[in-house]
């Protein structure tokens, strides 16, 4: 498969290194050769140097043969005319990362695939739906939808008085309700495990569940998690990711948003309805506390600046906010900072990549967890695949290896035990890196 | 001759020049009264008309092609042009009267007179020039008080005319001439657009703008006049045809404008008929909106104005409970029959500072003239309208603001408090500039009423308690037009010319008035300190 790349930029970088490990043939264009040097010497991968809207670049990276072209410079209008005219030259699919979000949700003044794009992305928005989900269910740390919320992967770190400390799984059985979620890996100390039913479930870990739409609420009970419900919340920066999140997410909560620039703030009070904007440095106890800080149930810091997201969503956690969400666009500090109390991350390029790559082939990695090794796959049931005859619990899966769900007809199931897969089922795989290959072969 | 002689020399012969171009145009509009004469066979008023409108048009064309200059007038002119301009279309606007008072003989004049009445015609009252200029000023500046004690009596084709002023006035003379001639380029066109009217445009050019509005105003003014000759039909069938268009025609006229002159003696009393009065809520009622609503719901089809447009939505709620208020007051009190009857009509007539009179506020109580001036006549319409008063856009700006100023205070220090009015959202700075603006406004405002007040009552007569003499200052500096009798041709000449002063003001928003009398008193330079 071919793949074009435009834009060498966090993103753009991000995915080449994610398609690289899928053995994809990939070349990465963008207008600075520095960085290009860098991609070259660490993916190994074709680079162009030039202006990702000139035919003659575009050819040169061989576009009429192109299965994908994505654009994810920081230009809007650069990525727009990059798919328009790449598509015009022979690109198969397209895909575009865009700010304004009208394009996004306007559709009856100007359809964007009419003109040859076929995917949009918006990295912001991605971020505020991730914060959305997170609030939702305060007491997760990750929450995405597979399959268009036909199921959900979510994730949880189990504390001491959990009443499923110290017991196994197999024992905890009769607290799951009836096929509405299930445990598919268990990260701890840095390493990554496919549960069987022996396995003892120990405080702080990490456990990755699938769930149905109902099972949900289940999770958290099971977890011995109370649900809370999240009514204010403080904004801490007024980037375009910050704007967004007050913007769609002022229906639902309290709002305030603080941000050091007064013209910013000027401007975000005039176009943004019901929120209270701040002029106020978000790191400055002392404002910090003139705003009633303890009061807040959740922190979402989304300024430019990683460490300052860290360091105010710290404080917020001392004054008692229950749920802190912080930006963080540095890969390096992400293991850190959740160890050191942060309990959820976002990372906007991560989510517009993922977001890409669950686009991009069937039967490959779905979504990428950081720092865990397992990968979620999906795979679709040959008609006269044998393994149909038998329930999940008779078959010989590979080990290392689980069948964390089915999707039939857009209806999501939780696979255990006797669950017997039938042809064209969507069935989703975790495995470790070691099983994949086995788990390949099986599904042949 | 240095430089500031000739440039002060300048300015002089542009404000002559636009001066001379309103007169034009005023001596044209003579035409149409002079035919209204014409078709009643009141040759003395029509030979006064034709004489009047000849003056005006020399005048006009001397001082137009006197003075050519190609200077070009700049922010401070606009106001200046507009104070005077005003002032000198009302001294203009007076001929008429007089030279119709002087050349009619008193046989044709009693003609004008209800048959067995035994009064003398009014029209001679205008034989004084100070009430001329008052009548003219109260037309022009759409407020209705007059000086015609039997309004009949002064014939038709002044009738006419009176009414006639009104409409002009209405929409405004400047607007009209910039519609009309078209001569001012765009950025001094928006400059005088600006002194009489909100300066909001409507269309990407000025002088497009000013069509529409004077469009949009000819064209409710028509469908109050069907609206009326139909339902005075239906009402009084027994009334003659002829009077009830040529009623209506002025009714229309003056009520589109605001203005509240009236054809019959009694004002909408004269009718007898409470039908007749509630007929006469919707003219009043179309006139105090403003004319940028009508070119929304009428122009962009935005039918929803009439619940989202916040001034308009307020006019009707205004009406509503303040009737009703003024209603209870009146019954409580039980000076007058028909409490309801008349507190919903002089509520919506001081509201939308129309003017028309069906009871004698003379008599009220206290209470009751305290509230119509405080709730209705200082309040006045929409701000875009035809109306005076401080408009009531401003009243809900400043009450807005002082629950801001009593909220802020719950808000944390860094707080940006953002203020939403009228469908936009005002940051801390914007909302205190709109504050201050309309604050000031509505100080001075009240400065020129309470002033007007005491110079009323020192000069006004025995009969009259202090609260009469709020009630007419008020209604003049807030161009309605009810009386309570103060104003009469026997009035003291210092009233008359404060009150003359007040209408002006009234119209023009007293800002351009003062820029004025600062040009006489210390010229156009900048005070330095």
């Amino acid at each position: 498969m071919k793949i074009i790349i435009a834009g060498d930029g966090e993103v753009g970088f991000y995915l080449a290194k994610l398609l690289v490990y899928e053995f994809q043939d990939i070349t990465l264009i963008d207008t600075q050769q520095d960085k290009l040097d860098f991609a070259d010497k660490n993916l190994g991968i074709t680079t162009i140097l030039g202006d990702s809207t000139s035919f003659k670049i575009l050819k040169q990276a061989g576009i009429e043969s192109a299965n994908l072209l994505i654009a994810v410079t920081s230009v809007e209008s650069t990525n727009i005319t990059t798919c328009i005219i790449g598509k015009k030259l022979g690109a198969e699919f397209t895909i575009a990362r865009i700010d304004n979000m009208e394009y996004l949700v306007d559709k009856n003044s100007l359809d964007l695939r009419d003109l040859g794009i076929d995917i949009l992305i918006s990295p912001e928005s991605l971020a505020t739906r991730e914060v959305r989900y997170i609030l939702k269910s305060p007491a997760l740390i990750e929450i995405f939808s597979l399959y268009d919320r036909a199921l959900y992967l979510m994730g949880l770190l189990l504390e001491e008085d959990a009443p499923i400390v110290n017991k196994t799984i197999l024992e905890t059985a009769n607290q799951i309700p009836h096929n509405s979620f299930m445990i598919v890996a268990v990260h701890r100390n840095g390493s990554t495990l496919i549960p069987t039913g022996n396995l003892q479930l120990k405080k702080d870990d990490l456990i990755y569940f699938v769930s149905t739409d109902e099972g949900k609420n289940h999770v958290v009970e099971y977890a011995g998690k109370k649900s809370v419900q999240i009514k204010n919340i403080l904004v801490v920066g007024g980037s375009r990711t910050g704007k967004n999140i007050a913007l769609k997410l002022s229906r639902y909560y309290n709002i305030k948003l603080i941000d050091k620039d007064i013209e910013k703030c000027n401007y975000l009070a005039k176009t943004i309805p019901n929120v209270q904007i701040v002029c106020g440095d978000g790191t400055n106890i002392k404002v910090l506390e003139e705003e009633g800080l303890g009061n807040f149930d959740a922190i979402v810091s989304v300024t430019g600046n990683s460490e300052t997201n860290i360091f105010t969503c710290l404080i917020a956690k001392e004054f008692g906010v229950r749920k802190a969400i912080a930006m963080v666009e540095n890969i390096g500090l992400f293991d850190y900072s959740q160890k050191m109390g942060i309990d959820t991350l976002i990372n906007k390029k991560m989510a517009a990549a993922n977001f890409i790559f669950r686009y991009i082939i069937k039967g490959r990695v779905l979504t990428h967890l950081y720092g865990v090794d397992a990968k979620i796959q999906e795979f679709v049931i040959n008609r006269n695949s044998k393994i149909t005859q038998k329930p999940i619990n008779e078959l010989k899966f590979p080990e290392g290896a689980i069948i964390s769900g089915v999707v039939r007809n857009g209806t999501g199931y939780i696979t255990l035990g006797s669950f017997k897969l039938m042809p064209d089922d969507k069935v989703f795989v975790f495995s470790l890196p070691q099983s994949s290959s086995n788990v390949n072969s099986f599904f042949k | 001759m240095n430089l500031t002689q000739h440039s002060k020399y300048v300015t002089f012969k542009m404000l002559l020049r636009q001066i001379g171009s309103l007169q034009i145009l005023l001596g044209f509009t003579m035409g149409l009264p002079l035919i209204v004469s014409l078709i009643y066979g009141e040759f003395y008023s029509a030979l006064g008309f034709l004489t009047s409108s000849i003056l005006c048009m020399v005048v006009g064309f001397s001082l137009y092609k006197g003075f050519q200059t190609s200077f070009e007038p700049l922010h401070r002119h606009a106001l200046i042009i507009a104070a005077l301009g005003w002032l000198s279309i009302a001294i203009v606007g007076s001929l008429p009267f007089i030279i119709i008072a002087y050349i009619t003989p008193a046989e044709v004049a009693r003609q004008y007179c209800q048959s067995g009445s035994d009064y003398v015609s009014s029209i001679y009252y205008f034989r004084n020039p100070l009430h001329a200029v008052f009548e003219s000023m109260s037309g022009f500046t759409t407020t209705g008080l007059s000086m015609a004690v039997h309004e009949p009596s002064i014939g038709k084709g002044l009738l006419f005319y009176r009414s006639f002023t009104q409409l002009l006035g209405g929409a405004g003379f400047i607007v009209l001439s910039i519609a009309v001639l078209g001569q001012s380029n765009g950025r001094v066109a928006l400059l005088l657009y600006g002194t009489e009217s909100t300066g909001e445009r409507l269309k990407p050019s000025i002088i497009e703008t000013a069509r529409s509005i004077w469009k949009i105003y000819l064209g409710i003014a028509f469908f109050s006049f069907i609206y009326l000759v139909i339902g005075t039909y239906l009402i009084l069938p027994d009334y003659s045809l002829s009077e009830n268009i040529f009623d209506s025609i002025n009714h229309a006229m003056a009520g589109q404008s605001t203005g509240g002159f009236s054809t019959l003696d009694d004002s909408i009393a004269g009718y007898h008929s409470i039908e007749m009065d509630i007929l006469y809520l919707l003219p009043m009622i179309l006139g105090s909106l403003s004319l940028p609503f009508y070119f929304k719901v009428i122009h962009d089809k935005q039918i929803n104005q009439f619940w989202k447009n916040l001034q308009t939505r307020s006019i009707f709620i205004a009406c509503i409970s303040g009737s009703i208020v003024l209603s209870l007051m009146l019954m409580k009190s039980g000076v007058i029959p028909e409490p309801f009857r008349i507190g919903i009509f002089q509520f919506v007539s001081a509201l939308t500072t129309t003017g028309w009179q069906t009871s004698d506020v003379h008599i009220w109580d206290s209470a009751s003239v305290v509230f119509i001036v405080m709730a209705a006549m200082i309040v006045g319409g929409a701000a875009g309208a035809t109306v005076g008063g401080i408009k009531i856009i401003r009243v809900l700006l400043i009450f807005k603001g002082l629950f801001w100023h009593v909220n802020k205070y719950f808000s944390s220090e860094n707080s940006i408090k953002v203020v939403r009015f009228n469908e936009k959202r005002l940051l801390p700075d914007e909302m205190n500039k709109e504050l201050a603006a309309a604050a000031t406004f509505s100080f001075i405002y009240l400065l020129f009423v309470l002033i007007s007040a005491l110079i009323t009552y020192y000069f006004m007569g025995n009969n009259y308690s202090i609260s009469d003499a709020l009630f007419e200052s008020a209604s003049a500096q807030g161009t309605v037009g009810l009386s309570c009798g103060i104003t009469n041709p026997g009035m003291s000449p210092v009233l008359e010319i404060t009150y003359i002063i007040q209408m002006w003001t009234g119209r023009l928003e007293i800002i351009p008035v003062l820029v004025l009398f600062r040009t006489i008193l210390f010229g156009t330079k900048p005070k330095i300190v």
